[in-house]
């Protein structure tokens, strides 16, 4: 099970998608693959697509949580975009916080609010 | 040599995510792997079975057209009928042959009608590894929408078999996950989940932490039972330290 998740730069933003399950090693490597795109292009904030994860559980939510505050440490935004409407109604009904990242409903929109940010 | 994870799996690029499709190949088994040409009747009937059932649920789109390309690369479809005309005559039969027992559409499955034919069943996984974990999700999301329950409360169901399953592997390293659709008095179905392992157990401290919310796994995030405990309508633990632990929980159907 040898695999990575790719990390687009797209101007000053990077976005990942996650289009595969995450398990502990894939996680984790994501997390520092992430920490250290940032730290060579200067990205400004990074960009997480979930919109093809179809479950979220409490443990994938520590994991965005994770990436989110990392994130954050290095001086850069962390948005979560693409989560369906059941998944957000499961994570309220057992009380779970996605407090350590931003949100936005589409990559658009995501992008929109990191490029205001910056001008 | 084209195997049906190749051709099927071209269909299904880009409207059925990755991590589904390896999930719905993963179901179909050693058929996945023979190429289309050397299927069986019945290998042909059981592959269409499956990915029906599965396009319906997970397709973001035009579900009906992709079981169709489906079902012409499989040669399920009927025989053509002689003449003009003919091709979109035999896809209609085609489509309405194979999805006897389940409306067209994903609304109307989850209707009362489908829920009242749905026979009850159980099903028990092994749960070993962390890709069991992604099979038994995707085996409970079916497994909700065949009896009827609506799409939110299959996220549900997938959610809490997720945590459950993932509490199995991390802690007690293997044990099973079962599903079972039950009839409630009124006559609605619902399904009870019970994971259970031979694993170390919890013990009275820790699981009183768990309950107040005050334990913090190193792995996890401690609340995966709460989680759990909150998405269910009905739950029981029972636990022995060195023994191991049965996670009882239930959905019901709603009304």
């Amino acid at each position: 099970m040898d695999q990575t998740i790719p990390i687009i730069q797209i101007r000053s933003c990077l976005l990942v998608s996650i289009q595969t399950e995450l398990h502990d090693r894939l996680a984790l490597d994501l997390q520092e693959s992430i920490m250290e795109r940032v730290r060579v292009t200067d990205a400004k904030g990074v960009i997480l697509d979930v919109s093809a994860v179809e479950v979220i559980d409490s443990y994938i939510t520590r994991i965005l949580n994770d990436i989110g505050k990392s994130v954050r440490f290095m001086g850069a935004l962390c948005y979560i975009v693409g989560i369906r409407p059941a998944v957000a109604m499961t994570l309220i009904e057992m009380g779970v916080e996605l407090d350590s990242v931003n949100t936005a409903l589409t990559l658009d929109l995501a992008l929109e609010k990191l490029e205001l940010l910056q001008s | 040599m084209k195997t049906v994870e190749i051709e099927i799996g071209t269909i299904l690029a880009g409207t059925i995510s990755a991590i589904t499709q390896r999930s719905i190949f993963n179901r179909l088994g050693p058929l996945a792997a023979k190429p289309v040409s050397q299927l069986s009747g019945a290998d042909r009937l059981a592959v269409m079975t499956e990915l029906e059932n599965s396009v319906r649920l997970f397709a973001r789109r035009n579900s009906a057209e992709l079981i169709a390309l489906c079902a012409r690369v499989l040669g399920t479809e009927a025989q053509p009928a002689a003449g003009a005309g003919g091709s979109a005559k035999s896809q209609a039969s085609a489509m309405s042959a194979t999805s006897a027992g389940a409306g067209s559409h994903p609304a109307t499955s989850a209707g009362g009608a489908a829920a009242a034919q749905a026979p009850p069943s159980a099903k028990r996984l092994p749960i070993e590894q962390e890709k069991d974990i992604a099979t038994a999700r995707l085996e409970a999301w079916s497994e909700s929408v065949r009896i009827g329950l609506s799409k939110f409360t299959s996220v549900k169901v997938a959610t809490a078999v997720s945590e459950l399953a993932r509490n199995i592997v991390f802690y007690a390293g293997r044990g099973t996950v079962e599903l079972r659709t039950v009839r409630d008095d009124r006559g609605g179905s619902g399904l009870q989940i019970i994971a259970v392992d031979q694993g170390p157990g919890i013990d009275a401290n820790k699981l009183e932490e768990i309950w107040g919310g005050t334990y913090r796994s190193q792995r996890g995030m401690g609340k995966g039972l709460v989680a759990v405990k909150k998405l269910v309508d009905e739950f029981s633990l029972e636990t022995t330290p060195g023994r191991g632990t049965t996670v009882t929980c239930m959905f019901r159907g709603e009304r």
